[in-house]
């Protein structure tokens, strides 16, 4: 029998806040444990929860970036439950009225049509504390860290609309992009600022029956949210096969035996509206601004990339994927540098530059200003390409600009006629093999003679301006000699 | 006989000159105070010490106020059982009270000690730092001798609070403290609230209902027939959030963690299961069962809630004040069970569930222990205050 998978998705999405959600405790979760905590995160009776403006305006944006609806009206719940990284009993969370409802991201489908995959809803709530399992002797012993204990989170929950664990994963790229587009997170899988839950069931293949979901947890790279998706198929696929029936679980995916392993469910209770935090009313007004605010989106961007500067749908994909790399690019356009040698340097040359070094493209030495000089000499045939890569490393470590740079090493290409005559005729009258050769018909001794003649210029000369000038000569020595 | 005051501080502090220089103010427990115990009345936070002040004990300090100690309170407030609430100022202790209302626990203990009883509107008083178990219903209440005193604690401590985002952030406009002239003075009377009144209490209350006709007041009889409902809304709705809210009292991080558990879930559950006493406890399966089994139960009490509050506005509005009794409707017994205490509370609870400011009155000799309990909307906390003034000052200011 044929499968078919239904997969949903619930993110959580950290929120790149300056304090906690509902405190003033700088949101600062890797920081030496219990530096950032107070009365109000760490739940002291009388406390009360006061919700920042900034995670509100962070949440609200990435609602929209991802093309969600804000509602009018939202509120808090307790999310109830018993479990030492919660010692308040409950988390407080929006269950009832969630910030946005609808949503979703268009991803190339695998036969080429675009897909869209819907969200439900977003919803924000807190994150709880960290709990540190360690052995004191012989004792094992649970520390718990408040410094995460109220961090703002965000949970992007999707429609069961996936099929395949490429989707999934597709759909995650796309997601970070546009969250890192609105400058809600940093959103890496990695260093746990999206964690992704998802939530799969089986059926046979064009049924539109929805049959008990198992959820896989643990995954920390999107990689590993595709393998674990695979992998979740592929075993209720077999179990159904063999008459097993699917239970209603959890599972985590151990990444070094490349499999989902049950895991004990923790309890879970209803949630009831919070009677302290007030309702959060979003007016029109609010809502409108808010927008205006909102940058071009990847797609909108990607689409002008293509109309403005000549570029194909790839090209423009690849620039437009990151902020920092469409704001880098758009930058050396600014400087002045033609789209395509923008386009290149970037790709080719300084982001895997960038990556050696362990930087970031906005941290980087090498601001556009400093890298549109150095393109814009090459194109004026200042220098040639060799010299510019050259110089580009050089940008990472020394001062100045690149004109200053190409002066004091001597990168400066020698285009002057003059100058090079002399050269030439030098290569010529040591290479007299090379020479019968080409005028007996052999073209590629013209290359070996351009060689030469760059390397007697240790490099600098114009290898254009040597060539033209070979021809000329080469040819003039023929009609003289029969 | 026992100590009046649990805790007593070495100094009686007041760090301000203000407009309440010298006043001697008691707390209970669940008032935040830097430094002293605030275990609000429950094992679960024994030993818990306050780490800042409340904000309205912040500013009743501020305001030369003497904060004179804490009295024995009944678990987080819930209820009378245990209280001492009321005797500092009978005993003349204490020139006001600060007690913790979630059903009208500030307004019987006044009754009790044949004094003047305050619940403020919702929302005027910060909530940070006052520990207690029904978060939209409670609201700290002024239990003193003196109607002056009440009028001047509330300007001193009430008004928005930017530590706590529930309060508005406007206070809501309160009518004018303008002159009272009594022939224009409308004074609605719920005839509903009567009921469950034994015979004594409602010629009593009635008795005090012509006394104010010969003031020139007008009464004005008015029809609610829904106000049955409030103990059913206000018990539903009050012990979900109790149940809920309770959650962050876990007797781990303070309060008497129980011993011998094998693991950390059995602690948990061992520890709380030892931190509260009897009737906090059942309070807290009831709100846990509708939580849990009976969640359609409760999404209809929060409706009933809406349509009380909103047909009480109606009422507030045609007239500038509401007469209701004030009535401990205690039974014989000790009161310690959940169904007692609400029936105790059935005269004071409605204003727990609307929000709205209630004042109540000792009664009058001769009234069968009913006194009088006077109302407004959300709100009009001064202007209530004022007719207070004005009727038991009409009835020769006697208690
Ligand atoms: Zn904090």
């Amino acid at each position: 029998m044929d499968f078919e998978a239904v997969i949903g998705l619930e993110i959580h999405v950290e929120l790149n806040c300056a304090t906690k959600m509902f405190c003033d405790c700088p949101n600062r979760p890797g920081d030496a444990p219990n530096t950032h905590i107070c009365p109000t995160c760490l739940w002291f009776p009388g406390a009360v929860p006061r919700l920042s403006r900034q995670a509100l305006e962070k949440a609200a944006l990435l609602c929209l970036g991802l093309e969600a609806e804000l509602q009018p009206v939202s509120a808090f719940d307790q999310k109830v439950y018993y479990y030492p990284d919660l010692p308040k009993g409950y988390q407080l969370s929006q269950a009832h009225l969630p910030l946005s409802r609808g949503g979703g991201i268009e991803i190339p489908g695998e036969d080429g049509q675009t897909r869209r995959l819907r969200i439900h809803h977003i919803h924000m709530e807190e994150d709880v504390a960290k709990l540190v399992h360690e052995m004191e002797g012989r004792l094992p012993i649970s520390l718990v860290d408040f410094n995460r204990a109220g961090a703002p989170l965000v949970e992007i929950v999707t429609e069961p609309d996936f099929r395949t664990a490429c989707e999934a994963m597709e759909f995650l790229k796309a997601l970070r992009t546009r969250v890192r587009y609105v400058g809600a997170s940093e959103c890496s899988m990695e260093n746990g600022t999206m964690r992704v839950d998802a939530n799969i069931s089986v059926r046979p293949a064009g049924s539109d029956r929805m049959n008990t979901k198992v959820e896989v947890k643990n995954m920390n790279s999107i990689r590993h949210v595709g393998d674990a998706i695979a992998h979740e198929i592929a075993r209720q696929s077999a179990a159904v096969q063999a008459g097993e029936a699917v239970i209603l679980h959890t599972r985590l995916w151990d990444p070094d035996k490349k499999a989902t392993v049950p895991m004990r469910a923790k309890f879970e209770g209803p949630c009831v509206p919070d009677p302290v935090v007030p309702v959060i009313a979003l007016s029109a007004e609010w809502i409108a601004d808010l927008r205006g605010r909102l940058p071009e989106m990847p797609a909108v961007r990607a689409e002008r990339f293509m109309a403005c500067y000549e570029l194909n749908g790839e090209e423009a994909a690849f620039l437009s994927a990151e902020p920092e790399v469409a704001g880098y690019f758009e930058a050396l356009i600014t400087e002045g540098v033609a789209p395509r040698m923008a386009m290149h340097w970037l790709s080719t040359q300084l982001m895997p530059a960038v990556r050696e070094r362990e930087t970031a493209l906005d941290a980087c030495p090498v601001t556009p200003a400093r890298l549109g000089g150095l393109l814009k000499m090459l194109a004026r045939d200042e220098i040639n390409a060799k010299a510019a890569r050259e110089v580009l490393g050089l940008l990472f470590d020394e001062d100045g600009s690149p004109e200053a740079i190409v002066r004091r090493r001597g990168f400066g290409q020698v285009s002057d006629t003059a100058a090079l005559e002399q050269l030439i005729d030098t290569v010529l009258a040591a290479q007299p093999a090379a020479v019968a050769d080409f005028r007996s018909g052999q073209g590629k001794a013209m290359g070996f003679l351009i060689g030469q003649a760059m390397q007697a210029s240790g490099g600098k000369a114009n290898p254009k301006v040597i060539r033209e000038m070979l021809a000329k000569k080469l040819a003039a020595d023929s009609i003289e000699s029969p | 006989m026992e100590e009046l005051f649990v805790h007593r501080p070495a100094e009686a502090t007041a760090s301000g000159n203000g407009p309440l220089h010298g006043m001697k103010v008691a707390l209970q427990p669940n008032c935040s105070v830097a430094g002293w115990p605030a275990d609000a009345g429950s094992d679960a936070l024994a030993d818990f010490k306050a780490l800042e002040d409340a904000t309205i004990a912040g500013r009743l300090r501020q305001a030369g106020a003497v904060l004179c100690g804490t009295t024995r309170m009944s678990e987080f407030g819930f209820g009378l059982h245990g209280s001492r609430a009321g005797e500092a100022v009978r005993q003349g202790a204490a020139d006001a009270e600060l007690v913790l209302d979630l059903m009208g626990e500030s307004r019987l203990a006044a009754l009790r000690a044949s004094v003047f009883g305050f619940k403020p509107s919702y929302g005027r008083l910060s909530r940070l730092g006052i520990i207690g178990l029904i978060p939209s219903m409670e609201c700290a209440g002024l239990v003193t001798a003196d109607l002056e005193v009440i009028a001047k604690i509330l300007d001193a401590v009430a008004g928005a609070d930017e530590m706590d985002f529930s309060m508005p952030a406007e206070p809501a406009a309160d009518p004018e403290d303008g002159p009272i002239d009594p022939s224009r003075l409308t004074i609605g009377v719920i005839a509903e609230a009567l009921q469950g009144l034994d015979d004594d209490a409602q010629a009593g209350f009635r008795q005090t209902l012509a006394a104010i006709r010969e003031t020139g007041a007008t009464l004005l009889d008015l029809s609610f027939p829904e106000f049955s409902l409030f103990p059913l809304a206000h018990q539903v709705v009050g012990a979900v959030e109790a149940s809920s809210c309770a959650g962050r009292y876990d007797s781990v991080r303070y309060g008497r963690r129980a011993p011998g558990a094998k693991n950390w879930n059995e602690m948990y559950l061992r520890s709380r299961g030892a931190a509260f006493g009897p009737l906090v406890k059942s309070y807290l399966f009831q709100g846990a069962y509708f939580q849990f089994e009976r969640y359609g139960a409760f999404e209809a009490a929060c409706r009933i809630r809406s349509r009380l509050v909103a047909r009480m506005d109606r009422l507030a509005a045609q007239v500038d004040v509401l007469a209701l009794p004030a009535v401990d409707l205690a039974g014989s017994g000790n009161a310690a069970s959940l169904g007692d205490t609400y029936a105790r509370f059935g005269a004071t609870l409605f204003a727990n569930v609307t929000g709205q400011p209630a004042l109540v009155l000792p009664p009058c000799p001769g009234t069968g222990g009913a006194g009088l309990q006077l109302t407004a909307a959300r709100g009009g906390d001064g202007r209530l205050l004022a007719l207070g003034r004005h009727l038991f000052n009409g009835r020769g200011g006697k208690a």
